[in-house]
């Protein structure tokens, strides 16, 4: 009760009383995300014209993704098998070497080459 | 070569405007560009916004109830926009209303609008009583825009509400606005994304806009991220604003990053370019030689201590062996004196004592007891300032004298070499243990013939390990190598190091300036991050890239209308002052333009603010009024209506209820 009473004496005097004494009572309420919003939005039946957020979406690349290094974004002709880190030059390969696990892995999560797939 | 310095800026808290009676009595609008990066309020009669703060809330957690105490926990201070004064403190506790760049947290944007019009010093009961003129992404979806109106009529009783488009916005406070222009909006208002926007006779071509899910925002995160794994010693010193301040002052956009990224490959390019940046620091290379020869200090002052502490013991000792010896030479004196048999007898069992005999005997030993006692205490003595003396010698490696420099000269080659056998064995080690972990070099090879015959040996007569050559088969196949980097070695390596650094200061590359090792190295870097918004796939996005993107929307359109939006591309957004950004987009959309055919770039001049100057422009003049929805509309309308102007969205009825009601009849 305490609480409440602090916090109504909080209330900036431009705010509606109504929706302020409303806020107060109802519970929290959650809010769709984006995903959610444009998923519902693109179920509806909008006539064929219509353009939507979720259509000015840009298409894939079509160029191929050159290859740059990991570490220090030059471009990279070579890929150690092991850590699947790239590199430029043996000076590069050297210090990749003495790298421990989770910078490597971070590396590769910078890229978004993660998946075992990919 | 100059060394940059973090500035760090803090945000300094708004003060509140004063609300004058004009302002209440013209209804003046006001302008909100709310962006997803910084939000910017004014008065449409103001010639800049009166505040400007980061769209951005700080809630603190509730601390969590515990058990014993009984009182209510306090609802901690919720800071928002400019009120985080540090905002790395609170950066994990940091919620906007924003998701990419659509407001959905619309208690967030409550609280933000709180923040907003009680700083402009709104003071009027119950109601906001001046329309607002806010700005939305492009194709906001009807359901954001319906919970904004919702929230702006039914909480703070608005006059009126007009949506329009920042990026609009800004191309018309742009001084000569054409009727036809290529829109690039470089997200940082709306900084999860960059927009591509074409302008046709005046006619925002939606149809043709494309979005690039790729802002500022990653751009910001990519470079700290980047740095934290360059430098994982000052992970924590390099913080997400700090990455902003590079972006600001230390990025630019290669021309050519290829042409750019095989400069960097020299090396003395590099010396001569790259970026140095100091991180603060706190001097304690002097107090660490304090603290050596503190330690030092306390080691002696612990020994002396201890000297002394024995030394009384012993003292105790003697003492109490003296006085017992003396009680017991006094009961032999009664005895030779002939005291009488019975009191002779108690006071023998009182010092646990059986007989004369013993008694004898115990005297000799207390005795020779004594003797030793006394000798050690004098050895002690002495000892002490034996103690004293190796003390000072302690420190060995402080420069032997030598008798010309050429001795020294040697003396120091030898030690070298001695380094240089230990780096090398330790070398020869690690890549022998590399190659036994790889399948195909020769000594993995090695590793498994070995292994295989081992196994193939019959079973029953197995004698292997019976002769002691059978341990150099296990060493030859383990993957250390049989030996590891021992301590000894280490300590060794220690001790030539030391005795290098006393004799030749220079030789160990001891950094001369004390924050070096607190130094950022910006080279590549400077052209990486903005490189993300034109090559995505940096951060392993599928995304096209900006002048991909750009090259495909001018694609979608007929030769003639393409020259009219090719002859006009306009940049706004907050990144559109990154130094080098007109060069690169010139280059690459003559790339892929008609030989000789019109390309024209022009970035607007305070990109960041020019949306905002927009929108004020448009709601002083006199459209404006006819564009606002009224609460009367609102209740009539239903919350997502709007009304379509120039600068805004299409409006597109969400053809919700009657459909679905109709879907389901069927």
């Amino acid at each position: 009760m305490n609480t409440e009473i602090q916090t109504l004496g909080q209330k900036p005097v431009f705010k509606s009383t109504s929706w302020f004494l409303s806020r107060q009572t109802t519970k929290k309420r959650t809010w769709k995300g984006l995903k959610q919003i444009v998923s519902s939005e693109k179920s509806l039946p909008w006539s064929e014209n219509v353009v939507h957020y979720s259509s000015i979406n840009t298409p894939p690349s079509f160029l191929p993704p050159e290859k740059l290094s990991d570490l220090s974004g030059l471009s990279a002709p070579y890929t150690d098998p092991q850590t699947r880190l790239r590199f430029a030059n043996k000076e590069e390969y050297t210090t990749m070497i003495d790298l421990p696990m989770d910078i490597t892995a971070g590396y590769l999560a910078l890229r978004g080459a993660t998946s075992i797939v990919g | 070569m100059e060394v940059l310095q973090f500035i760090d800026t803090k945000t300094v808290p708004d003060i509140v405007h004063t609300y004058s009676p004009e302002l209440k009595k013209n209804a003046v609008p006001i302008i909100i560009d709310n962006g997803s990066y910084t939000c910017r309020v004014g008065w449409a009669t103001s010639s800049e916004p009166l505040i400007q703060f980061r769209n951005l809330i700080a809630k603190p957690r509730r601390e969590r109830l515990k058990k014993d105490t009984i009182e209510i926990p306090q609802t901690p201070q919720l800071q928002v926009g400019n009120d985080i004064v540090n905002i790395e403190a609170v950066r994990f506790q940091l919620k906007t209303q924003f998701d990419r760049n659509v407001v959905t947290h619309f208690e967030a944007q409550e609280h933000l609008l709180d923040y907003a019009f009680s700083h402009l010093g709104i003071n009027t009961e119950d109601c906001v009583p001046h329309p607002i003129l806010c700005t939305e992404a492009v194709l906001n979806p009807n359901t954001s825009r319906q919970l904004m109106s919702e929230l702006l009529f039914e909480c703070y009783n608005v006059a009126g509400i007009c949506y329009g488009i920042d990026s609009i916005f800004g191309y018309h406070n742009y001084h000569k606005p054409m009727e036809s222009a290529l829109i690039v909006n470089l997200g940082y208002q709306y900084w999860y994304c960059c927009h591509i926007i074409p302008v046709l006779n005046n006619q925002t071509n939606f149809e043709n806009t494309r979005r690039l899910n790729t802002g500022g925002f990653h751009i910001v995160n990519f470079l700290h991220r980047l740095l934290q794994l360059k430098y994982p010693v000052h992970a924590t010193a390099i913080t997400v604003s700090r990455a902003e301040e590079l972006l600001h002052n230390v990025c630019r956009v290669a021309v050519d990053y290829r042409e750019e990224l095989k400069k960097w490959a020299n090396a003395e390019f590099y010396e001569n370019n790259v970026k140095k940046i100091q991180l603060p620091f706190t001097i304690n290379t002097i107090t660490s030689a304090v603290t050596l020869e503190q330690q030092k200090e306390r080691k002696r002052e612990l020994a002396r201590r201890l000297i002394e502490i024995n030394a009384r013991k012993r003292e105790e000792r003697l003492a109490e062996d003296e006085e017992k010896i003396g009680q017991l030479l006094d009961i032999k004196e009664m005895i030779e004196l002939g005291a009488d048999r019975e009191t002779i007898e108690r006071t023998l069992t009182e010092f646990q004592i059986k007989n004369v005999l013993d008694l004898e005997k115990t005297i000799f030993t207390l005795n020779t007891k004594i003797e030793k006692t006394k000798q050690k205490i004098l050895a002690a003595s002495s000892n002490i300032d034996e103690m004293e003396e190796p003390q000072a010698k302690q420190s060995k490696f402080s420069k032997m004298a030598f008798e010309s420099d050429k001795e020294m000269y040697v003396f120091v080659q030898n030690v070298r070499k001695l380094k240089q056998e230990i780096l090398t064995k330790k070398m020869v080690r690690k890549q022998r243990k590399q190659d036994m972990a790889k399948r195909r070099t020769a000594a993995g090879q090695e590793r498994m013939r070995i292994i295989s015959q081992l196994a193939r040996k019959e079973k029953g007569n197995d004698d292997f390990g019976m002769r002691d050559e059978d341990w150099d088969i296990y060493k030859t196949i383990s993957k250390d190598g049989g030996d590891s980097d021992s301590e000894a070695e280490n300590e060794k390596l220690l001790e030539f190091d030391e005795i290098l650094r006393t004799h030749e200061p220079s030789e160990l590359g001891d950094c001369s300036q004390p924050g070096e090792a607190h130094q950022l190295h910006i080279g590549v870097e400077m052209f990486r991050g903005p490189e993300l918004i034109f090559k995505p796939y940096m951060i392993g996005s599928q995304e096209a890239g900006l002048s991909e993107v750009i090259a495909y929307v001018l694609s979608l359109f007929n030769p003639d209308d393409q020259l009219k939006l090719a002859s006009n591309v306009v940049v706004t957004g907050g990144l559109a002052d990154l130094p080098g950004l007109r060069d690169r987009l010139l280059t690459d959309l003559i790339s892929v333009r008609p030989f000789k055919s019109t390309v024209n770039i022009t970035i607007i001049n305070n990109a960041s603010l020019s949306s905002w100057y927009g929108a004020r422009n448009f709601a002083q003049s006199a459209e404006f009024m006819d564009t606002l929805v009224t609460k009367k509309m609102y209740q009539e309308m239903g919350a997502e209506y709007f009304k379509v102007h120039k600068y805004s969205n299409p409006f597109n009825a969400s053809p919700t209820s009657i459909a679905v009601e109709g879907d389901l009849c069927v």
